[in-house]
């Protein structure tokens, strides 16, 4: 538990972690204090108070040390004494890529959109969001990792409703109430949790450390407990089939809103299973690996096919996340610390190129006031610069080695081989899928002679390039060099993989090697000789077991 | 365990062990005569009415089912008006009914309860007055 | 068995009388008398007087009971009047929550009963007298005593509940109300004597003290047949399904600031009540009210929420949303169940009161704004439309209150969900905590459609301009402040309310 409680030397008295969650909601509030006639103001105000949080998260990036493998930058206090409730908040390798990935988009996002009406509550509801982010991918503490992953859908909530597309009060209404949903099943289990593990430890905490490293649940319960956060993680993965509010939300939102929703929005789900899932109940996680594998391949492979369907590019890459987020989540229950490091600079790079793609997209709606691909063409010879980051970040999308994609794939490919092979076989098909719905979308959009409509395709504008060129040089240097990336996350990753391996009979050595065989869970029916077919089985054995 | 409420044990409780004298509580015995003249004036109007309807002659006329009004045959519909005035009164009137039923107890008694009825009473009569005080400024003492 | 004949010899104890620890109840008793004679007396007051002085009653009673709050914490609790009420944490939390209540709605009724036209004492003395009810309901330690505020409370709501005479709803809901309510009061009196007529008394903690001694020989089928009735007449009260038809309808047509203290004060009071009869008072009963409890808990959990999804109306939609939150509050009631009688009196009793205080703000708050913005009209959804463009500052307030019904964190609301799920899981009744949870899901719909309503939709041109007096904005201002500052650092009021228990 101490070693868990590092604290960087260099982070002095400064409580950084509050600052981050702190800023952006000042700065929410501060906006309302602003006259509505004047939104260039309030424009700039939001774009200083996110370009703080920004500057913060970056000098957090350069402090961290990244030869421990516990939190750091570590703020704890009490705040609800009788509920045992603390302000916990800390950041290691897993969370904090994601965390300067949300600070880093939020002023770009608030730069390069513009929501054309109601500035002021639009960016208020911005940065309430970011603070919401911020503060779940920070929380070390159960309750207040639920007050922030729950608070988010407020601002979103909002964001779609009010500055949405023409479906926007139903998408708005679906999305709250999916996501409620699951969150109604995790406040549950969070807090049978804490009573429970209170029998262990002796008093009552929400604190995820001390309930994660002192408690000892019995199998059945916390398989129980492990079911009641999966199904709020799974709901804003999202993993099918619990994927339906997905692609109405993403196409309905405004550009910024889409950006954020696929950046960073998505990955508390998965960024929940890690922290919360396998962190709290390894058994329960290796018990219910087939489960979670077959269901990630299935996400992979039904968005990489409906996504090869789409008529409307928003929904197109909505469709393309949902099999991106499969190989995330298959790399999570690969329980390998390769899969897992992929998982977690998987996350990321989906952050960056998805979020720089529904940009683009915002861009192309923005000029054409259509969304549909038929309705397009031939704009690579209109706005070749346009085309020409378009394809980049396209091409990051899909995999191409160079770009970021690659890396985190490979990675969870590589790690996922080794635990799971034939979930990993039939996932490989994603790739392929991913390439040929997105380069067919490219050839459909951009190629070919533009007509009547299209031929006055304005090109990239100075601003517009501006915001498109932090997301074009994170894809290439990631693609080219991850090391720096790895080398923060693969500590934390690798003490993840011991903790579950110290409570399960998983064989998940941080120096894992194919020579030393695949390893079986006890209850599960792993991956000996099974195609995507028997996953399925699979799938109902574990229920028939549960 | 605690018992249940099954039916079996409610017969065997509750009615026929007691009422041949077997397993029943005093309190519960006592009741015993409230069932016993229960049934008996049960019996008795079943009896004499289902006699008069077996032995009477029986011609139904429309004047029969009249209501019946001191032999005058009834004037209008069943839902006429009255004044609202009536009503006020009705209400003062019940009020002091109710008072002076509280006063005749407490008065034959009023030495043991001692000072501490006295001011009791004097609460009750005050609360009294005050609706009294009410109504009359509010006007429903006048007769319209 | 001669009672008459021993009474001639029998001494008359005088109760010993507490004067202070009375003094919350008298003073609204006494302000009501007041009030009503003096401003029957002299001329019409100037306007807001009524309401000012109403408030200040009730702000006096509220700081009595704080008073004494602290008395009983450094002297420990104790019973009243012979027994007759108990003196304990539980019951001046309850007397806060409706002191604190009638404030509130004495806030906020001021313009509106004016404009009814209804100005005059008479409205704010039965405000006191339904807060003095509601009071010894909740700190009632004798069944007898309890239906005494039981009457006193519901014959001033029913008056209250009709006293818009120029509106058919209002009296209709009057009459309503009169009618089941009275029809409820006999059930639970009824229950009263089958009660006694098990136990031979009705003081509670004599109730428990007979209870317990009463062996394997006797049978409970007086008491249980007594229990059930107490259940229907106390779950009429506070509103919980199947028990739960007049609500909808006497929310609606009843006054709007009227309604606002029925959804708090009298919730206040009624489960007050319910916590006093059963957990107090029947500890040994448990098994046989816990699944009844159980069962009303999801009845209206599931009743509240699904058909407030289908209200046109904005009263109705909270009407059965208060029923839901019934639901909520009878989780709690089915954890502290679980401990019932017991040294260790768990988490139950304290979430239900946590859960109470921060619930009546909200729909004081929620109320307040409907009664600015549908004043004249009936509350039809429509009426809202585009309230964020017209009143923006208004349509903020009502968006917080609505966020925190819906359980939003960051607020009070869900601190308060929050408890009773924490109590719930607690006892390990985890299959009605995620009912509960998803029922909050179905009911987040409604709120979401006001606020669509009020955020996306344009305005009607033909919209009655919406005027905001300085009192209520005063009121629904506090209301919103505190449930946003008390969700944020709710851990002094969940300090204070881990301090209640239960004397008898």
């Amino acid at each position: 538990m101490l070693a868990a409680e590092v604290t960087h030397a260099g982070a002095g008295a400064f409580p950084l972690l509050t600052a981050l969650i702190a800023v952006p909601m000042v700065g929410a509030v501060a906006l309302l204090f602003t006259q509505r006639s004047r939104p260039e103001f309030a424009k700039l105000l939001a774009l200083m108070f996110s370009a703080v949080t920004g500057a913060m998260a970056l000098w957090m990036l350069k402090e961290f040390d990244q030869s421990a493998d516990g939190f750091q930058f570590v703020s704890q206090h009490t705040w609800i004494e009788d509920w045992g409730i603390g302000w916990h908040l800390g950041v290691d390798g897993i969370s904090l890529f994601l965390i300067v990935l949300t600070a880093v988009l939020f002023p770009l996002a608030i730069v390069g959109i513009d929501p054309h009406h109601d500035e002021k509550p639009y960016l208020a509801w911005l940065l309430m969001l970011e603070a919401g982010v911020i503060g779940s991918f920070l929380s070390l503490d159960l309750f207040l990792f639920f007050l922030f992953f729950e608070i988010v859908l407020v601002p979103m909530y909002f964001l779609i409703g009010g500055w949405g597309y023409e479906d926007r009060e139903y998408a708005a209404t679906k999305f709250y109430l999916y996501t409620f949903l699951g969150s109604a099943f995790m406040l549950v289990a969070l807090v049978a949790t804490a009573m429970l593990a209170r029998d262990d430890l002796g008093y009552l905490t929400f604190d995820l450390v001390d309930i994660a490293e002192g408690s000892n649940f019995a199998a059945s319960t916390g398989r129980w407990l492990f079911f009641g956060f999966a199904v709020a993680f799974a709901v804003k993965v999202p993993i099918f089939p619990l994927h339906t509010w997905l692609p109405d939300a993403h196409t309905q939102a405004p550009t910024a809103g889409s950006v954020v929703l696929a950046g960073v929005m998505l990955k508390l789900g998965t960024y929940g299973f890690l922290r919360f899932g396998l962190y709290l109940f390894p058994e329960a996680s290796v018990w219910s690996r087939s489960l979670w594998l077959t269901l990630a391949v299935i996400g992979i492979i039904y968005g990489a096919i409906v996504a090869t369907m789409q008529k409307d590019l928003k929904r197109l890459v909505a469709y393309s996340s949902i099999a991106h987020l499969g190989f995330i989540v298959l790399g999570t229950f690969a329980f390998t610390s390769q899969a897992i490091s992929g998982s977690v600079l998987q996350m990321v790079n989906h952050g960056v190129s998805t979020g720089a793609l529904f940009l683009l997209v915002g861009m192309i709606y923005e000029r054409r006031k259509t969304r549909q691909i038929a309705e397009l063409g031939g704009l690579q010879k209109v706005a070749p610069i346009f085309a020409a980051g378009f394809m980049v970040v396209m091409l990051s999308s899909i995999g191409v080695p160079g770009l970021n994609g690659f890396i985190g794939e490979y990675l969870i490919l590589i790690g996922s081989f080794q635990s799971a092979r034939w979930w990993t076989v039939v996932a490989t098909a994603g790739v392929i899928l991913a390439a040929l719905y997105l380069l067919w979308a490219y050839q459909r959009v951009f190629h070919g002679e533009p007509d009547e409509d299209n031929a006055s395709f304005p090109e990239l504008k100075m601003k517009e390039g501006l915001v498109l060129l932090p997301f074009l040089v994170a894809i290439v240097f990631v693609g080219v060099y991850p090391q720096p990336l790895l080398d923060r996350i693969e500590p934390s990753v690798d003490r993840l993989v011991a903790h579950v391996a110290d409570n399960t009979d998983i064989d998940a050595d941080p120096d894992y090697t194919t020579q030393r065989g695949e390893f079986e869970p006890e209850h599960g029916d792993d991956g000996h000789g099974e195609d995507d077919g028997h996953g399925d089985e699979a799938d109902d054995h574990e229920e028939g077991e549960g | 365990m605690r018992r249940g409420i099954g039916a079996a044990e409610f017969g065997r409780d509750f009615t026929s062990p007691g009422i041949f004298g077997a397993r029943m509580s005093d309190f519960l015995r006592d009741y015993l005569n409230v069932v016993w003249f229960a049934v008996a004036a049960l019996a008795i109007g079943g009896l004499l009415l289902g006699l008069a309807a077996a032995i009477r002659p029986s011609f139904p006329s429309a004047e029969k089912n009249i209501a019946y009004e001191s032999g005058v045959d009834p004037v209008g519909m069943g839902w006429s008006q009255s004044q609202i005035r009536y009503y006020v009164f009705a209400l003062l009137f019940v009020i002091f009914d109710v008072e002076a039923v509280f006063l005749f107890p407490w008065a034959a008694n009023i030495e043991r309860y001692g000072t501490f009825g006295l001011v009791v009473m004097l609460i009750f009569i005050v609360l009294l007055l005050d609706g009294l005080v009410y109504a009359w400024k509010r006007g429903l003492l006048r007769w319209v | 068995m001669n009672v008459l004949a021993q009474a001639d010899t029998l001494p008359i104890s005088e109760p010993e009388i507490w004067w202070f620890a009375l003094s919350p109840l008298l003073t609204l008793v006494g302000g009501a008398l007041l009030l009503m004679v003096v401003g029957a007396l002299t001329p019409q007051w100037p306007r807001g007087l009524y309401a000012f002085v109403s408030a200040m009653i009730g702000g006096a009673a509220g700081v009595l009971a704080i008073f004494n709050w602290d008395d009983i914490s450094d002297n420990g609790p104790a019973t009243l009047v012979g027994g007759a009420l108990a003196f304990d944490t539980f019951a001046m939390w309850s007397t806060i929550v409706i002191s604190g209540a009638v404030v509130l709605v004495s806030m906020l009724a001021d313009e509106y009963i004016r404009d009814t036209p209804n100005d005059g004492p008479e409205i704010y003395a039965l405000l006191l007298v339904a807060a003095a009810g509601g009071i010894v309901m909740a700190s009632a330690n004798d069944l007898i005593v309890l239906f005494l505020g039981l009457e006193t409370l519901s014959l001033a709501f029913y008056v209250l509940a009709a006293s818009n005479r120029r509106s058919d709803a209002s009296a209709e809901s009057g009459l309503k109300y009169f009618l089941l309510g009275g029809f409820a009061s006999a059930f639970f009196l009824y229950g009263i004597a089958l009660v006694y007529g098990a136990t031979g008394s009705t003081n509670i903690g004599e109730m428990v003290t007979s209870l317990a001694n009463r062996g394997d020989s006797g049978n409970d089928v007086l008491a249980l047949a007594g229990i059930a009735l107490l259940l229907v007449g106390l779950g009429f009260k506070i509103a919980a399904a199947p028990f739960h038809v007049w609500t909808p309808d006497v929310y609606q047509g009843a006054p709007t600031p009227i309604t606002a203290f029925m959804a708090s004060a009298g919730k206040a009071a009624a489960f007050g009540a319910l916590i006093r009869v059963l957990i107090s008072g029947l500890p040994s009963f448990r098994d046989d009210w816990q699944p009844i409890i159980w069962v009303l808990a999801v009845a209206s959990l599931v009743v509240g929420s699904f058909l407030a999804v289908v209200q046109r109306n904005v009263k109705r939609m909270l009407a059965y949303s208060s029923v839901s939150h019934a639901g909520f509050i009878l989780v709690g009631v089915e954890a502290a169940a679980h401990t019932a009688g017991e040294a260790d009196g768990g988490m139950g009793i304290s979430s239900v009161q946590l859960y109470l205080l921060l619930y009546s703000v909200i729909v004081i708050g929620s109320f307040g704004v409907v009664a600015l913005v549908a004043r004249e009209a009936d509350a039809d959804l429509s009426v809202f439309d585009g309230l964020a463009k017209r009143k923006p500052l208004l349509a903020g307030a009502f968006t917080i209150f609505l966020l925190a019904q819906a359980g939003v964190p960051f607020t009070t609301g869900f601190i308060a969900k929050f408890g009773v799920i924490q109590a719930g899981v607690d006892a390990e009744s985890y299959g009605l905590a995620i009912i509960a949870m998803v029922t909050a899901v179905i009911a987040a719909f409604v709120y979401l459609r006001i606020m669509v309503a009020m955020w996306q939709k344009d305005v009607e041109d033909d919209a009655p301009a919406i005027t905001v007096p300085v009192s209520a904005a005063i009121a629904i201002g506090f209301a919103a402040v505190f449930t946003l500052v008390a969700g944020l650092y709710p851990s002094l009021l969940i300090d204070w309310s881990d301090a209640i228990t239960l004397v008898r």
